[in-house]
């Protein structure tokens, strides 16, 4: 994967087009374009590089998702939009950390973005249970299950990594895992 | 067990849409019949869902972060953390507020510098008023200059033409006349001229402060004129106040109208009012009359650069500067009128009685 750093910046057409059409190209030059922004933000208003990571992925998180949902008008720039949505998560994460939000510097226009950040902080709110429930589910159980479901891989190649000796004894253990996944993932 | 292995595998398969169709109808019929079957299809269905999206954001989190080890973020936090001084962070944080007041500032600057430059002109004119000594033949002063005006002049006494030319009016019916000082300053002969002929003048009395000039006919073909129809006022006239004038901008004589527009002149100079009247080079020494027919001013300069700000000597000046003629250089007292003709008169009526009593002043320079 090769990302030309000093490309100019895509026009947020070429960005929205990209998303629909999931071009990796496209998120990787969206990706470069904005941080420099987002990181000048946090690092001005009490955070660090990592925390303006977190909060740059989270927020374009909910662009990818906006756009997904075919509800995206480009009523305004999309820097504007990041910059406004990385803004808002990050007052959160201050006010969680019972950190000061007042004398926020800014260092661009800023949206209302708080009905986006709704509908964002119910999924990545699925997203958390799903991620604890996988993560006490324990081993081989998480692997088996990210294999199968997050990188489709078919139960046969499960098999072979993990020598099982047949097909149906790793249905079987998948079936396992994912029985204890399941209550687990509804329990929480 | 076994059968619940299944049941889940076709459930998950269902839901995948990789049954055949007639799998599909018979799982269908299945899943209407037994609500426990429904419930795990429908459960399932939540749980695929959610499996999904977190795929779906683990993978674009993998994307970032492998798009992320391609930022230098060392050097862009070096570039961007909070700087030490805070005026670039103040600059840094508010470009676009210091831009708009950078240029409010320098707009102020702009108007401030206009300003200043039109208080300069007026600056100019205020030593002008005050210091006639200074006074060049600018073209504030509203003198007329008719060199160029190459008139049969040459035959008079003098064997010159006239340089200059204002405006005059008779203060007494016995020849006595009032204009500005800088319309006769430095003359060698000067004449005066209304409708009834031209009369050499002798200057008695000159008020470089003031700005007032009085000069006497001496001339055997005047006859005394008859009771002046206008006084004049003693005290200050109101803002607001209709006035007009009278003067030769021309060879002939011209009527201006307009109002009293400021109570002092220039700079704040108590001598005069500032007058909205439009004048031209010609009309200074002219009488400012209010509608009753009392004289309020005598017209002496208007500003350059304003339009309708003209200025007149305060008539309570040509009181003082009547008081002050010393008494041995009067062949005749002055006489002036006490009691105003014009009264109630329309515009044209008062023109009509006036024109007699201002006169074209023509001054003659040898050199």
């Amino acid at each position: 994967m090769s990302i030309k750093l000093s490309s100019s910046l895509p026009t947020d057409r070429e960005v929205v087009l990209g998303i629909l059409n999931n071009s990796v190209e496209a998120l990787n030059k969206l990706y470069v374009s904005y941080f420099p922004m987002v990181l000048q933000f946090i690092l001005n208003n009490n955070g660090d590089e990592d925390d303006a990571k977190d909060v740059y992925q989270e927020a374009i998180i909910v662009l990818y998702n906006k756009i997904k949902s075919g509800d995206f008008e480009l009523s305004s720039k999309l820097k504007t939009y990041i910059y406004s949505v990385s803004r808002r998560i990050w007052l959160k994460k201050l006010a969680q950390h019972s950190k000061k939000t007042s004398n926020i510097s800014d260092f661009e226009d800023v949206l209302i973005v708080e009905e986006d950040m709704e509908q964002h902080e119910q999924k990545d709110m699925q997203f958390d249970k799903m991620k604890v429930a996988l993560e006490s589910l324990g081993e081989p159980c998480k692997t088996i299950i990210e294999d199968f479901y997050i990188n489709n891989q078919s139960m046969q190649e499960i098999c072979e990594k993990f020598g099982y000796t047949n097909a149906d004894n790793a249905k079987t253990q998948k079936y396992k895992c994912l029985q204890r996944l399941k209550k687990l993932f509804f329990q929480s | 067990m076994r059968q619940d292995l299944e049941l889940e595998a076709i459930i998950e398969d269902y839901l995948n849409g990789k049954l055949t169709h007639e799998e599909r109808v018979a799982f269908e019929q299945l899943r209407n019949n037994d609500p426990m079957v429904d419930h795990k299809v429908v459960a399932h269905k939540v749980f695929l869902e959610s499996m999904a999206q977190y795929a779906h954001i683990v993978k674009l989190k993998e994307q970032m972060d492998a798009a992320h080890a391609h930022i230098d973020v060392v050097s862009l936090t070096e570039e961007l953390k909070p700087h030490p001084s805070k005026l670039v962070r103040l600059w840094r944080g508010s470009k676009s507020a210091v831009a708009i007041a950078a240029s409010f500032i320098l707009l102020a600057m702009v108007s401030l510098y206009s300003i200043q430059n039109n208080n300069k002109q007026a600056g100019t004119f205020q030593a002008m008023s005050q210091d006639m000594a200074q006074i060049k033949r600018s073209q504030s002063g509203l003198i007329r200059d008719i060199k160029s005006i190459k008139t049969d002049n040459r035959n008079n006494n003098t064997g010159s033409r006239p340089r200059f030319g204002g405006s005059g009016f008779a203060i007494s019916g016995n020849g006595y006349i009032v204009t500005n000082y800088h319309v006769v300053r430095g003359a060698d002969s000067v004449h005066v001229q209304n409708s009834k002929g031209s009369y050499k003048v002798q200057s008695i009395y000159t008020d470089p402060v003031n700005d007032i000039a009085i000069l006497k006919i001496n001339d055997k073909s005047f006859d005394n004129l008859p009771t002046l129809p206008y006084t004049i006022k003693k005290g200050a006239s109101g803002v607001g106040e209709t006035v007009f004038t009278l003067g030769f901008p021309k060879d002939e004589i011209v009527l201006g109208d307009g109002y009293v527009s400021a109570k002092n002149g220039i700079n704040g100079d108590t001598l005069a009012y500032q007058v909205a009247i439009p004048v031209n080079p010609g009309n200074s020494g002219g009488p400012l009359l209010d509608n009753n027919g009392n004289v309020v001013g005598i017209i002496n300069g208007k500003e350059n650069k304003t339009d309708g700000a003209t200025f007149a000597v305060k008539s309570k000046y040509i009181m003082e500067a009547l008081n002050a003629i010393p008494q041995d250089s009067l062949s005749r007292r002055v006489s002036y009128g006490k009691k105003s003709a014009l009264k109630g008169l329309k515009r044209d009526r008062q023109f009509e009685k006036l024109q007699d009593y201002v006169f074209m002043i023509k001054v003659y320079n040898n050199n």
